[in-house]
C-alpha cells in the first residue's frame, strides 16, 4: 500500500472546482436560514400561543430528524405529489441544488432560531426594566436593547452553526450534486484511493472551517468592543 | 398508507439496527471523549497536542466524509495486511455497521472531548480544596467530588452529543448499513412512494430523539434533586 | 397645579402566587415631598415602589399618579412612566451604548425630541452629576459611583415629576456612596418629589420629610425623621432601628 502524492496533486484542483457549489449552498442556505430563524424567534418570543406552539413544533421536528432524511424527503419524496410537480415551485424543486438549498435552509433555520433565543434570554432583566422605566415600548426595547446585545451573545454558538452548515453541504453529494465531496467520491470510485483523496478533502474543509472561525472571531471582537475596560 | 403494509417488519428491524449503533457508538464516544479530555487536561505537551489535533480534525471535517474514509480506507488497509499474510485473498472489508459505528463515535467523541474538558474545568475548585484539606486521596477526590459535579455540568451538551449520534446513524446508510433509510430505499423501488417511506424514517428517528431527550431531562432532574434549592 | 397628592396609593395589595407581598398599603405623597422607605429584606419596600411605575402589577386597590389611575391599559402605563423616573440598585445602564447615547435614546424614542436637543439636555444633566467628560465612554469604563450618577442623569433627562430610587447605593463600594448621595441631596433640595428605598439613615435624617418603615408587606410606622428616629412608637420599628443603628 503506498501513498500516492501525485494523485493528491492531480485531484485537489479537481475537488476545488466544486468550491463554487459548496459556497453557493453555504451562503444561500445560511442567509435564507437566518431570515427563517429570525421569523421563528419572533414567533417563539411573541407570547401568543398560536405563534409559539407551531414554531416549537417546527423546531422540534427539524432538530430531531437527520438532515439527510430531510434532504431525501424533499428531493426524492416531494415529486411523489402531482400538486408539487404542477406548482410554480417545480423548476426549483426538480433540481438537486434547489432541493439541497431548501433542505439546508429549513434545517439551519431551526437550529439558529434556538441559538438566537438563547441570546435573547441572556439579556439582563434589569436592562429591560430600565427600558420600561424610561417609557420605551416593547418594540423599541426589542430593537434598541435586546437585539444588539442578543446578537453579540449568540455569536459564538452561531459561528459553530455556520461551520455545521458547511459540513452539511457535503451531503448534497448524496443527491448527485457535484460539490467538493461529490467530485471526491467520483475520483475515489475511479482510483480506489480513499486515503489520499478523502484526507486531502478533509484538509480543504478544515482550512475552510479555520477561515470561518477567524472571521467570526473578528466579528466577535468588533461587537464586543464595549465589554473591555480600556478605552 | 397501504403501501406500508408488509414493510413495518423491515422498518422495525431497521430501527433495531439504529438502536444497536447507538448503544455501541455511545460507549465508544464516551471513551474517546474522556481520553481526549484527560489528554487535554494532562501535563504532557504531547498528549495535549495529540488531543488538539484530534478535536480540530474531527470537528472540522464533514461527518459523511469521515464515514466514507473509515469505510473505504479500512477496507484498503485490511486487504493490504491480509494479502501479506495470504496473497490469495482478494478483498477484506469491514462491515458497514462497525466502520460506521466507530466513525461516528470518533467524530462525536471529538465534541465530547471539549464538553468533558469544560465540565472538569467547571468543577468548583473550592470543593477540591476542601476534599484535600479533609485528607482525601486523589482517587477519592476524583470519584466522590470531581465526577459527581462534572457529569451534572456535562449533561446538557452531552445530551446533544447523544442526539448527534442518533442522527448521524442515517449517514451510515450511504455505505450500505441496513437501517431504516436503507429499508426505505428498497420499499420505494417496490411501492413507488418515496415521500411516505422517508417520512416513516423521519418519524422513527424523531421517536429515538424524543426518547433520548426525555431520558436526559429525567437524569437532569435526578441530578438537580440534591443541588437545586440548596441555597 | 392641583393640591391633590401627586401619588395616592389606596388599599393596595400584591400577591406573588399565594404569597402576599404587600398588605393594605395606603400612602399619599404630595408634590415636593421627599419620602424615605426603610425596612428589613423582604419587607416589600422595593415591590411597593416598583408597583408605582408598573414594573410590578398590583392585584387590589388603586394607584393614582398625578390624577391618572394606573391600570392594565398600555396608554395609562406609559402616561405614568413618562412622569416617573427610576434609579435601580444595579444601575442598569445599557452596556452597548456610550454614556451620551444612554441619556439621549429614550428622549428621542419616547418624547420624540430631536437629536440635538436631546444631546443638549443630556450634557446639562451630565454636568449636574459632575461627570460631563465621560460622555463618550462606555458604561464598563466607569466606576460604580459614576455609573449610578449617569443612571440618575438618564432618569432626569426625561424631566419626570417623581423620582423613585430603589436602594441606589446598596451595590456600591463604601467610598463611592457619598458621591451618589450628594447628587440625591441636591435633587431633594431643588424640590424634586422623591421616594427613596435605602439603608442610608444619615441621608434619611437630613433630607426626608417623612420616613416610612415597612415590615412583612405592611407599612408599620410613618413619621417625620426626628419623631421616627428619636421616638419610634411601634415595637418592630424600635427593633429594626436598634439593629441598624448600633454601629
Amino acid at each position: 500500500m503506498s501513498f500516492d502524492l501525485s494523485l493528491i496533486v492531480e485531484s485537489v484542483p479537481m475537488m476545488l472546482a466544486g468550491i463554487g457549489i459548496t459556497l453557493k449552498l453555504l451562503v444561500v442556505s445560511g442567509l435564507l436560514g437566518l431570515m427563517l430563524a429570525i421569523c421563528l424567534l419572533l414567533m417563539r418570543i411573541s407570547g401568543k400561543w398560536y405563534l409559539n406552539i407551531p414554531a416549537q413544533i417546527y423546531i422540534y421536528i427539524f432538530r430531531g430528524t437527520p438532515i439527510l432524511v430531510q434532504i431525501f424527503i424533499i428531493y426524492y419524496g416531494l415529486p411523489q405529489f402531482d400538486a408539487i410537480r404542477e406548482s410554480i415551485f417545480w423548476p426549483i424543486l426538480r433540481e438537486p441544488t434547489g432541493c439541497a438549498i431548501l433542505a439546508l435552509t429549513l434545517n439551519t433555520g431551526a437550529y439558529v432560531s434556538e441559538i438566537l433565543r438563547g441570546g435573547v434570554l441572556g439579556v439582563g432583566k434589569g436592562l429591560m426594566e430600565a427600558g420600561s422605566a424610561l417609557g420605551l415600548s416593547s418594540r423599541q426595547k426589542f430593537i434598541y436593547i435586546t437585539a444588539p446585545i442578543a446578537t453579540r451573545l449568540a455569536l459564538p454558538a452561531y459561528s459553530n452553526d455556520v461551520i455545521s452548515l458547511l459540513k452539511s453541504t457535503a451531503l448534497a453529494s448524496t443527491i448527485t450534486i457535484a460539490d467538493m465531496t461529490g467530485i471526491a467520491r467520483t475520483i475515489v470510485a475511479d482510483t480506489y484511493a480513499p486515503y489520499e483523496i478523502y484526507m486531502s478533502l478533509a484538509v480543504i474543509y478544515m482550512i475552510f472551517t479555520f477561515g470561518i472561525q477567524k472571521l467570526f472571531g473578528a466579528i466577535e471582537r468588533y461587537l464586543g468592543r464595549y465589554t473591555k475596560r480600556e478605552g | 398508507m397501504d403501501a406500508l403494509i408488509g414493510w413495518w417488519d423491515d422498518y422495525f428491524w431497521g430501527a433495531v439496527i439504529v438502536g444497536k449503533v447507538f448503544l455501541c457508538s455511545l460507549s465508544l464516544m464516551i471513551t474517546f471523549g474522556l481520553l481526549g479530555a484527560m489528554a487535554k487536561l494532562s501535563n504532557s505537551r504531547i498528549a495535549q497536542n495529540l488531543a488538539g489535533i484530534y478535536t480540530v480534525v474531527f470537528r472540522g471535517t464533514p461527518p459523511i466524509l469521515i464515514i466514507l474514509l473509515f469505510y473505504f480506507g479500512s477496507a484498503i488497509t485490511l486487504t493490504a495486511i491480509a494479502q501479506i499474510i495470504d496473497p490469495e485473498i482478494k478483498f477484506v472489508d469491514v462491515p458497514p455497521f462497525w466502520a460506521g459505528t466507530i466513525a461516528i463515535a470518533v467524530l462525536v467523541g471529538s465534541y465530547a472531548t471539549e464538553t468533558f474538558r469544560g465540565a472538569f474545568l467547571g468543577v468548583n475548585p473550592g470543593s477540591i480544596e476542601a476534599a484535600r484539606a479533609l485528607g482525601m486521596s486523589n482517587l477519592q477526590t476524583f470519584i466522590y467530588v470531581r465526577i459527581p459535579e462534572m457529569w451534572r455540568l456535562a449533561l446538557p451538551p452531552f445530551g446533544n452529543h447523544m442526539l448527534s449520534l442518533i442522527k448521524d446513524t442515517a449517514l451510515i446508510s450511504i455505505i450500505g448499513l441496513n437501517e431504516t433509510m436503507f429499508v426505505a430505499k428498497q420499499a420505494i423501488t417496490v411501492t413507488g412512494q418515496p415521500f411516505t417511506m422517508y417520512i416513516v424514517v423521519g418519524a422513527i428517528y424523531l421517536g429515538f430523539s424524543t426518547v433520548v431527550t426525555v431520558v436526559v431531562m429525567g437524569v437532569e432532574k435526578f441530578g438537580e434533586r440534591t443541588t437545586v434549592g440548596a441555597l | 397645579m392641583s393640591n391633590e397628592p401627586l401619588i395616592q396609593i389606596r388599599d393596595m395589595n400584591k400577591f406573588f402566587g399565594n404569597f402576599q407581598a404587600l398588605k393594605n398599603i395606603n400612602l399619599e405623597v404630595n408634590r415636593g415631598e421627599r419620602i424615605v422607605v426603610c425596612g428589613p429584606s423582604g419587607s416589600g419596600k422595593s415591590t411597593m415602589i416598583r408597583c408605582i411605575n408598573r414594573l410590578e402589577e398590583h392585584n387590589d386597590g388603586h394607584i393614582i399618579i398625578d390624577g391618572k389611575e394606573l391600570t392594565d391599559q398600555i396608554k395609562d402605563i406609559n402616561a405614568v412612566r413618562r412622569e416617573v423616573g427610576m434609579v435601580f440598585q444595579s444601575f442598569n445602564l445599557f452596556p452597548h451604548m456610550k454614556i451620551i447615547k444612554n441619556l439621549t435614546m429614550a428622549q428621542q424614542l419616547v418624547r420624540n425630541i430631536s437629536k440635538t436637543e436631546a444631546r443638549k439636555t443630556a450634557m446639562e444633566y451630565l454636568e449636574k452629576v459632575k461627570i460631563p467628560e465621560q460622555a463618550d465612554k462606555y458604561p464598563i469604563q466607569l466606576s460604580g459611583g459614576q455609573q449610578q450618577r449617569v443612571a440618575i442623569a438618564r432618569a432626569l433627562c426625561m424631566k419626570p415629576e417623581i423620582m423613585l430610587f430603589d436602594e441606589p447605593t446598596s451595590a456600591l463600594d463604601p467610598e463611592m456612596i457619598n458621591e451618589v448621595l450628594e447628587v440625591m441631596v441636591e435633587l431633594a433640595n431643588e424640590g424634586m418629589t422623591m421616594i427613596c428605598v435605602t439603608h442610608e439613615m444619615g441621608f434619611a435624617r437630613s433630607i426626608a420629610d417623612r420616613v416610612i418603615f415597612m415590615d412583612a408587606g405592611e407599612i408599620v410606622e410613618e413619621a417625620v425623621p426626628t419623631e421616627f428616629f428619636d421616638n419610634p412608637k411601634n415595637e418592630r420599628t424600635k427593633e429594626f432601628l436598634s439593629q441598624i443603628l448600633t454601629h
